[in-house]
């Protein structure tokens, strides 16, 4: 039973600050994900977790444990790496049970947990392979094996799905999330890959330039996301931005002008907005909808029709590019001018210094 | 007419590099079972007499069975040497590669100026004398470990680049202390390099002339490359015997290259591709 309790943590290489001030609670048995893009920072934080890395200042605390000096075999923890780094020249068998051998376990616990890993993962029929001799999933459920049988507190994932085509990746999602839910284990699982993130994590931590953005339950940062990176980052396509001006602040709504877009009411409870401030308007591509007296308009530059749904990529009169996602089929010419509206309940407003106004 | 056009090249490159590598072998084999009137004439024909196992004995029991003894210490020189070697070599590859410390370029200058300073041998035997390790085996083996290190830790250093640092960090994870990691994950790895690594030498340590000529001379000591002295003199060269004997110290490096020619060419080319 150990949750994870991150306290100010910083990293530096040299004069380069990498991971500046995370503060961050993780329970038991939690799901959590760290997302981010490529540089924020995300896999330094999950291999300080490790022990991988030192830690410059902050605690780390695994369970009740202070952890930032203890080794890493000593922290209670299991490791997937990017490349698997399964053992060439070692059997699948001998992969698995490389730790339990470390650990001087006798060989008949050994024998019996191998084999209980290679059952739960199905590889019993691979066990005396060599990792050069399997295909990709393979290769990826041997070193979720050599995970497992460890027994860890805590299991560690450092992008494990980013090397496998896109429908193995799927499937070895899905056997992530069952495994996570047969093990009741702690997961921390690092990817730049959103999809990935929105439906395995139970708690998605946005990094960036080495802040945590933003925590919180996938469903929450897509609806309420706390920041312009958030709003940007979660949700594909992503969202689309431009600035406008608070033009009248009345109860409940505020004005926004903009030259390319016009006037636009959005409701609004805040008294942290003035007239006359500069502002950033959000909204998601899927809350645009084809209207030929909506604020939106521009010049079609892409439609991809993927038959459920249509994705318009359009350039505002001002040349910034948008996108929109349409229900159905909608047979638009590339070239063509469009008009859209929106849900004005979805729009998402921004202050000068990018945080969000709710 | 199309056959010869396409391929004359090939054939006469062929030709060529047969005379060149090939005559002389056959010009050692001859020679090796003519008898001593012919063998004196050093000339390209063919044995009058088939001498082949007189010549045999009589170089094995020249000099009181000195072959035996010779092919007894250079087996020990060599198996001593190149086992140092491969497991000092690969540890500094390993550390050089993967811990840099302000310290790392110190050690490869050393390195490098072990590749081109050539070895001064009487402030060595001088060493030697002080320490007690002049005329004993075991200070040739340290002699040729010295000689032979960085070109070792050169080709180790290498190839420890081209294996992904997650693997020593796997290893880490599963709770392996670094001797642990470097002796049953990253050695192990290690392997092509390590073949070439131990034929090179081998062939080379087997092989060399000067160093125990220098460093080990005295009675039973003899190096089986030394051997060649007890046939040739000023005054009276037994050729058939001197190639006999030259014929019997080839065999040994002829017989490891030809075993393992493939995992050379692999190893030394192996960390040329990455890193």
């Amino acid at each position: 039973m150990a949750g994870l309790n991150l306290k100010n943590l910083y990293k530096s290489f040299g004069a380069v600050e990498v991971i500046k001030g995370v503060d961050l609670d993780i329970d038991h048995g939690e799901f959590v994900v760290f997302v981010g893009p490529s540089g924020c920072g995300k896999s330094t934080l999950l291999r300080m977790i490790a022990g991988l890395e030192n830690i410059t200042e902050g605690e780390l605390f695994i369970g009740e444990t202070l952890c930032n000096n203890v080794e890493p075999r000593d922290r209670g923890i299991a490791m997937v790496f990017q490349s698997y780094a399964l053992y060439p020249h070692m059997t699948v068998y001998d992969n698995i049970g490389f730790g339990l051998k470390l650990a001087r376990a006798p060989k008949e616990e050994r024998d019996r947990k191998v084999r209980e890993a290679a059952r739960m993962l199905q590889l019993e029929p691979l066990l005396d392979r060599k990792p050069g001799q399997l295909s990709g999933g393979q290769r990826q459920r041997v070193a979720i094996g050599r995970a497992i049988v460890r027994q860890p507190e805590v299991f560690l994932f450092d992008e494990p799905l980013s090397n496998l085509d896109a429908a193995l990746r799927v499937s070895m999602r899905q056997e992530l999330t069952k495994l996570h839910h047969d093990l009741d284990a702690t997961m921390i699982y690092v990817t730049h890959d959103q999809v990935e993130a929105m439906t395995m994590a139970d708690k998605i931590v946005v990094l960036n330039g080495g802040v945590v953005q933003q925590v919180g339950a996938p469903i929450d940062l897509y609806q309420d996301p706390a920041n312009l990176f958030v709003a940007g980052f979660i949700g594909s396509p992503k969202m689309n931005f431009i600035e406008v001006t608070a033009k009248t602040v009345g109860k409940g709504e505020v004005l926004v002008q903009s030259d390319v877009i016009g006037e636009i009411s959005v409701p609004l409870n805040s008294d942290r907005v003035k007239t006359g401030d500069k502002l950033t308007l959000g909204i998601r591509p899927h809350a645009l909808s084809r209207s030929d007296d909506g604020p939106f308009s521009g010049q079609v530059e892409l439609v991809e029709r993927l038959g459920n749904e249509t994705v318009v990529n359009f350039t505002l009169s001002n040349g910034s590019a948008w996108m929109a996602v349409l229900d159905g089929d909608e047979p638009l010419k590339l070239g063509s001018e469009v008009r859209f509206s929106a849900d004005v309940g979805a729009i998402c407003l921004f202050d000068a210094a990018e945080r969000r106004i709710r | 007419m199309n056959l010869i056009k396409r391929y004359w090249l090939t054939a006469l490159a062929s030709i060529v590099a047969l005379v060149v590598f090939v005559t002389p072998f056959i010009f050692i084999i001859l020679m090796a079972v003519k008898d001593r009137q012919q063998a004196a004439l050093r000339d390209m024909s063919w044995p009058i007499n088939f001498q082949l196992v007189e010549n045999f004995l009589a170089v094995v029991q020249a000099r009181d069975y000195m072959l035996i003894t010779a092919y007894i210490n250079s087996t020990i020189l060599t198996v001593g040497s190149v086992t140092i070697l491969v497991i000092v070599a690969s540890m500094v590859g390993f550390v050089l590669q993967r811990h840099p410390t302000k310290w790392t370029p110190v050690v490869e200058f050393f390195v490098m100026a072990g590749l081109m300073i050539p070895p001064a041998v009487v402030p060595t035997i001088w060493l030697l004398q002080g320490i007690g390790l002049f005329k004993t085996l075991h200070g040739m083996i340290l002699i040729e470990v010295a000689y032979n290190m960085s070109f070792a830790v050169i080709l180790y250093r290498q190839f420890v680049a081209t294996i992904p640092r997650e693997m020593d960090e796997a290893a880490i994870i599963d709770g392996a202390k670094p001797l642990d990691v470097f002796f049953r994950v990253v050695f192990p790895m290690m392997w092509p390099v390590t073949v070439t690594n131990i034929v090179v030498q081998s062939v080379g340590i087997f092989n060399d002339f000067v160093n125990p000529l220098y460093y080990l001379p005295g009675r039973g000591n003899e190096t089986v490359q030394l051997t060649l002295y007890s046939f040739q003199s000023q005054f009276n060269t037994q050729y058939n015997l001197l190639f006999m004997d030259i014929l019997l110290v080839t065999i040994p490096p002829l017989l490891v290259f030809l075993f393992f020619n493939r995992q050379i060419v692999a190893g030394l080319s192996a960390g040329a591709i990455k890193g």
